[in-house]
């Protein structure tokens, strides 16, 4: 089955989630916060991990962070990987204390280093859907 | 002061089945662990009145293996999850539990059949072809996170570009189990391999070759706990568990703690280590979960055997292989021998204890075990020794 034919794997956004995929698709970066205590956090949570407040929103994040660390996959185990690959995958630091699981482009593999300052930048996804992803911040 | 859980339980009987590519159910396989730990120690089935139950990925195991194994007079009866750390984790409640009178002989048990006749070895971990789900979550297959591998990867590298760690000493980690691997008859990889073969074995996520990465073993293994006077007149010599602790955290969402390069692992062991009334130095060899070698490197650390940063020079002069300073994981462990998540290193030490290891035998004064579960999240240290407490 191809990939065009088979497209399980695509993000199907619930109430809950769906701030993070519209913001997205407004080229933005979408968090959720605590309310009370200001903390940042992702994936979804109900409740505050760091005070316990039920008061969490949705907010606009800045975007910018430094990169946590990276690897280079090197295999295909996902349908949109096959013809793509290697990938970079990145942990980002983002500036609101936020650590995220995502993909760093625009970049040779080679000068991927630890500490480097990145922004989010966005990909299309076969549906229409707009995921983000980091970049280089180039001076 | 002596702790007085220092020595109070002893292992007294260990089951372990063949393991590889063994298709056989986990229940199956638990029940044979069980039945050759009870005959190991030398006591009927009806003196087993505790069992506590792990499993693995495939969750092949429940409560219920009590049934299976027809055990109806139990006085202590736990299925646990606490992943790679449970082994350890339930070394330490099976040594409470017998200290204080809940029973006399708890079966730990251990067992996972993530190995499918016809499907690729690491498809259970990987999560075979299943992506999608709740949107947040299906990002991490999109994105490549997919199973344990790339996080691991990525705490290597961080550490490679942190302190200047090399592939070469990653490397040798691989290579100096795979020394010890050729010297047990139960490890799934015997032949010894060489620096050059570790780099030119095939790319999974860099910096992490096939040869980083720990076997998928179908196969049980159970280890018996009971107290130490009751251990001194079993059949097999006594194994006394001098000290545990566990330490546990997550690395979710939020940029501290430095969770790569640090793990819960400080916390737990020198905990353990004052229970067992010892130092570090006084440590003759180590038993370290190694999913990946990236985990032996940074457990080493933790446990405070070199500063933080320098776990590759630590490595890379061959100290952990046979002949080395420090012999660690002497079974080949989970890279070369067997994977059965927090059993592995258990087992070996269990072996090594008793002085049962033959030609890999080594140092047994102080045996130091390591289980890890999650990205450096769940971990659990347990102190053993054929003597007991002085």
């Amino acid at each position: 089955m191809s990939q065009s034919e088979d497209e399980s794997w695509l993000p199907k956004p619930s109430s809950r989630t769906a701030p993070f995929f519209e913001a997205a698709s407004e080229g933005k970066l979408r968090l959720q916060c605590c309310d009370d205590c200001g903390t940042w956090t992702f994936p979804y949570r109900e409740r505050c991990q760091h005070c316990g407040s039920r008061s969490i929103v949705w907010r606009d994040a800045s975007g910018r962070g430094t990169l946590y660390s990276h690897g280079l996959l090197r295999r295909a185990y996902h349908p949109r990987h096959e013809d793509r690959l290697p990938i970079v995958l990145a942990q980002v630091d983002v500036t609101e204390g936020v650590r995220l699981s995502t993909n760093l482009v625009d970049v040779e593999p080679g000068a991927v280093k630890v500490g480097m300052e990145v922004e989010v930048a966005f990909e299309s996804l076969p549906d229409g859907g707009i995921i983000p992803v980091f970049r280089p911040v180039i001076d | 002061m002596n702790h007085p859980m220092n020595g109070a339980g002893a292992v007294s009987g260990l089951g372990m089945t063949e393991m590889g590519r063994v298709y056989r159910s986990a229940i199956d396989l638990a029940s044979e662990a069980v039945y050759l730990a009870i005959d190991d120690a030398g006591i009927d089935k009806s003196e087993l009145d505790g069992l506590l139950i792990n499993t693995g990925i495939t969750r092949g195991l429940d409560l219920h293996l009590h049934v299976a194994l027809g055990l109806q007079e139990l006085n202590l009866l736990t299925f646990m999850q606490g992943y790679g750390s449970s082994a350890g984790q339930m070394i330490q409640y099976a040594a409470m539990a017998v200290a204080n009178g809940l029973a006399k002989n708890v079966a730990c048990v251990f067992a996972d059949a993530p190995l499918v006749d016809g499907q690729r070895t690491g498809a259970s971990y990987s999560g075979g072809r299943r992506f999608g789900g709740d949107a947040l979550s299906s990002l991490h297959g999109l994105y490549g996170f997919t199973g344990a591998i790339p996080m691991f990867a990525m705490a290597a590298q961080r550490h490679m570009d942190l302190f200047g760690t090399t592939r070469d000493q990653l490397g040798q980690i691989a290579v100096s189990q795979r020394a010890w691997a050729g010297l047990n008859e139960r490890a799934t990889k015997r032949e010894p391999i060489t620096l050059s073969e570790y780099h030119d074995s095939p790319w999974v996520v860099e910096p992490f070759h096939v040869l980083d990465c720990c076997l998928v073993s179908n196969g049980a293994i159970c280890v018996i706990v009971t107290s130490a006077e009751q251990a001194r007149d079993g059949r097999q010599p006594p194994v006394y568990i001098r000290g545990f602790a566990q330490g546990h955290r997550h690395d979710t969402g939020q940029t501290v703690p430095d969770s790569a390069i640090r793990g819960p692992g400080s916390r737990s062991a020198s905990r353990a280590l004052a229970m067992a009334n010892a130092s570090l130095g006084e440590v003759t060899q180590c038993q370290l979960y190694d999913c990946y070698t990236y985990t032996v490197l940074v457990t080493l650390e933790d446990y405070g055997f070199c500063e933080k940063g320098e776990g590759g020079a630590f490595v890379e002069d061959g100290r952990l292989g046979p002949g080395g300073a420090l012999p660690t994981n002497t079974g080949g462990g989970e890279l070369s021998s067997y994977y059965m998540w927090g059993m592995t290193p258990i087992s070996e030490a269990v072996i090594q204890g008793r002085g049962q290891a033959g030609e890999r035998q080594s140092s047994n004064d102080l045996i130091i075990c390591s289980g890890n579960g999650g990205m450096l999240n769940y971990h659990s240290t347990v102190v053993l020794s054929p003597e007991t407490a002085s």
